[in-house]
């Protein structure tokens, strides 16, 4: 039986402008063939999830209800690949605070391009990856990544946007005309050995907050992060190498005076 | 023919064409991999450039092997599920390969392009270049793309999957692949240049494709498409090159005996079109349906590129003339030729 595979706990300071929360890959369970979650059930831990309304939106953009379980919730097999997102809601009346995460799912073809779940409405007030990392790939410490806040499908300028992660750092931006905001995601995993490969796994969260009349909303995307490969992978090494190739390949493929040349 | 458009020429620009399209065509058909065009193109169009327009048909394999048929076999889970997205990939190979065939090599091909580009300034570098490799050589490297094939892009990611290769050994081909290396620096990002010292595995084939890469440079300037000759989609393709509508045919004469002149203009040294003195489909295993052989073939219409079993381009005496008159011109248009024409004629030197 598979388990509990990360259990990255987020301290409570690590989120101010929300009460709920995702925490990380919560536990897996697998399908029986296969080594990951590949298109088995997820489990994901949402803090303070009580009396949230939990849904889950599957690349085609159908969408089904997730019911929050011993502070968690459950993926289930969707049936087809690609990103999903789990949005958690909960509405206060003057306040309505969302958490989003985009997951990515294995399974049959969904022949679904995730442009269209990003491009997609799915609460008032959202924080939309712009792009989100391509299919199989990862966010990065070291890495610049955009995201657009968005309040009923347009977008925000002006607003401050603010990005923490589980590793303590934070940094705030404030949107520009476009809704648009970019951040450099911080090297903040401590400890990090020059030359070893380091497969920890972080949290960041980018949140904002927006007014309309009375009424506030706040969202927060949140995202894995990993140490960036620049730890242990040395561009300057590789030029050095390419260099002895192509020495070497001048030296091999030299034509002689009087050879076959032209 | 036009006294400057030739078959090299139109090629030359479909090449740049296919080049931009493949490398940057991302910007149109999109930035996921939902959004290129094909996801198993015969030619290596890389998956590592986020900005290209479809990928190759080698990394779906080699993940496929990995990920899904060496699971299902180590797992004792249901084979034909296993095997099921491979042949899906294959499919949709074959159903692009059908129609251009072997000219995803010599046409399209962004690394078969790139080397065609270095011969070009290695030629106007004024640089001595190999005319033919040794008949010795070239069929001492033929197999070296089967193997590649064979180990690279199926055997180790299928070992790896039933988990009796470590998991460094997953993508193999791709690991080593100078088409990784040249497709991202040409969008800007050098990111894929790299010695990685996570194990002894990585350390080996970092080491392994940055020196191959800088190898791959410095060949392709003196000698003909190095890399293509161990290329394992040359293999892939040689495997299906039957089915294909476009292909080279030989209408052998007894004068083909004293010529051989089409086997000189081969970039892949095919010594066979100029022996083989049967009248055939001689779309070898290692043609790239550039068409080189045709252009420069004296006789009418003993070689033919044919779409079924239409001709769409033939070797005539009047073609021949023409072309070699443009090859020679261009042969001569060195940079060094052109210093040393600047320096020999009085009051321009110090202009
Ligand atoms: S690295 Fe080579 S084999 Fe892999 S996807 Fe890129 S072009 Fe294809
Ligand atoms: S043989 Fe050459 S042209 Fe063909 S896929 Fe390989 S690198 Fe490209």
């Amino acid at each position: 039986m598979y388990r509990r595979l990360l259990a990255v706990v987020i301290s409570a300071s690590f989120l101010p402008l929300t009460g709920i929360s995702f925490a990380a890959d919560g536990e897996s369970l697998p399908a029986e063939a296969a080594h990951n979650h590949r298109g088995g059930e997820k489990r994901i831990i949402l803090e303070n999830g009580e009396d949230a309304v939990i849904t889950l939106w599957k690349p085609d953009l159908t969408t089904e209800p997730l019911t929050l379980e011993h502070g968690g919730v459950t993926l289930p097999k969707t049936g087809m690949d690609n990103y999903h997102v789990i949005l958690a809601e909960k509405d206060w009346g003057d306040h309505k605070e969302v958490v989003i995460r985009y997951e990515y799912r294995h399974g049959p073809p969904s022949k679904q391009s995730p442009s269209r779940l990003t491009a997609q409405q799915k609460t008032e007030f959202e924080i939309v990856p712009a792009p989100i990392p391509r299919e199989h790939y990862r966010y990065h410490s070291q890495q610049r990544w955009g995201f657009v806040v968005r309040f009923e499908g347009q977008p925000v300028g002006g607003l401050e946007v603010e990005l923490q992660t589980s590793n303590g750092s934070h940094l705030s931006v404030t949107s520009d005309a476009e809704g648009r905001v970019e951040f450099l995601i911080p090297d903040d995993f401590p400890g990090v050995v020059k030359g070893e490969r380091d497969r920890r796994l972080g949290q960041f969260s980018v949140s904002s907050e927006y007014h309309q009349g009375d009424r506030r909303y706040t969202t927060q995307l949140s995202a894995d992060y990993r140490v960036s490969p620049s730890h242990w992978q040395s561009t300057r090494l590789g030029l050095l190498i390419v260099g002895f190739g192509f020495i070497a390949g001048s030296v091999i493929g030299r034509v002689k005076k009087g050879g076959d040349g032209k | 023919m036009n006294s400057i458009l030739n078959l090299s020429l139109l090629r030359k620009l479909v090449q740049i064409g296919a080049f931009v399209f493949f490398v940057y065509g991302g910007l149109v058909t999109g930035y996921y991999l939902e959004d290129k065009i094909s996801r198993s193109l015969p030619a290596l169009s890389c998956a590592y450039d986020h900005q290209g327009a479809d990928l190759c048909t080698l990394i779906p394999i080699q993940h496929q092997m990995d990920h899904r048929l060496g699971e299902a076999i180590a797992n004792g889970g249901n084979l034909m599920m296993g095997i099921m997205p491979t042949l899906i990939t294959l499919g949709t190979f074959l159903l692009l390969f059908v129609v251009l065939n072997k000219a995803f090599c010599g046409w399209i091909c962004p690394l078969g392009s790139f080397q065609e580009i270095l011969q070009i300034i290695g030629q106007k570098l004024g640089l001595r270049r190999h005319e033919s490799l040794s008949e010795n050589l070239v069929e001492r490297i033929r197999p070296v793309k089967w193997f590649i094939l064979l180990l690279l892009v199926f055997a180790f990611p299928l070992l790896t999957g039933m988990g009796m290769l470590n998991h460094d050994l997953g993508d193999p081909f791709c690991r080593i692949c100078p088409s990784r290396i040249l497709t991202t620096l040409a969008t800007g990002d050098s990111s894929q240049i790299y010695l990685d010292t996570a194990n002894t595995t990585t350390i080996v084939t970092s080491l392994l494709a940055d020196f191959l890469f800088g190898l791959m440079i410095a060949l392709a300037l003196t000698v003909r498409q190095p890399f293509c000759r161990i290329c394992p989609m040359l293999a892939m393709h040689a495997v299906f090159r039957k089915i294909g509508l476009l292909r080279l045919v030989k209408n052998a004469t007894p004068r083909c005996d004293r010529c051989g002149l089409c086997a000189k203009a081969c970039p892949m040294d095919i010594r066979e079109i100029h022996t083989d003195m049967e009248s055939r489909n001689v779309t070898f295993e290692d043609c790239t349906l550039c068409g080189r052989c045709v252009e420069f073939c004296p006789d009418q219409d003993v070689l033919q590129l044919k779409y079924t079993r239409f001709p769409v381009f033939s070797s005539s005496p009047h073609y021949f003339k023409q072309r070699k008159k443009q090859q020679s011109q261009w042969q001569k248009r060195t940079l060094i030729g052109w210093f040393r024409k600047r320096s020999a004629i009085p009051g321009t030197e110090s202009s």
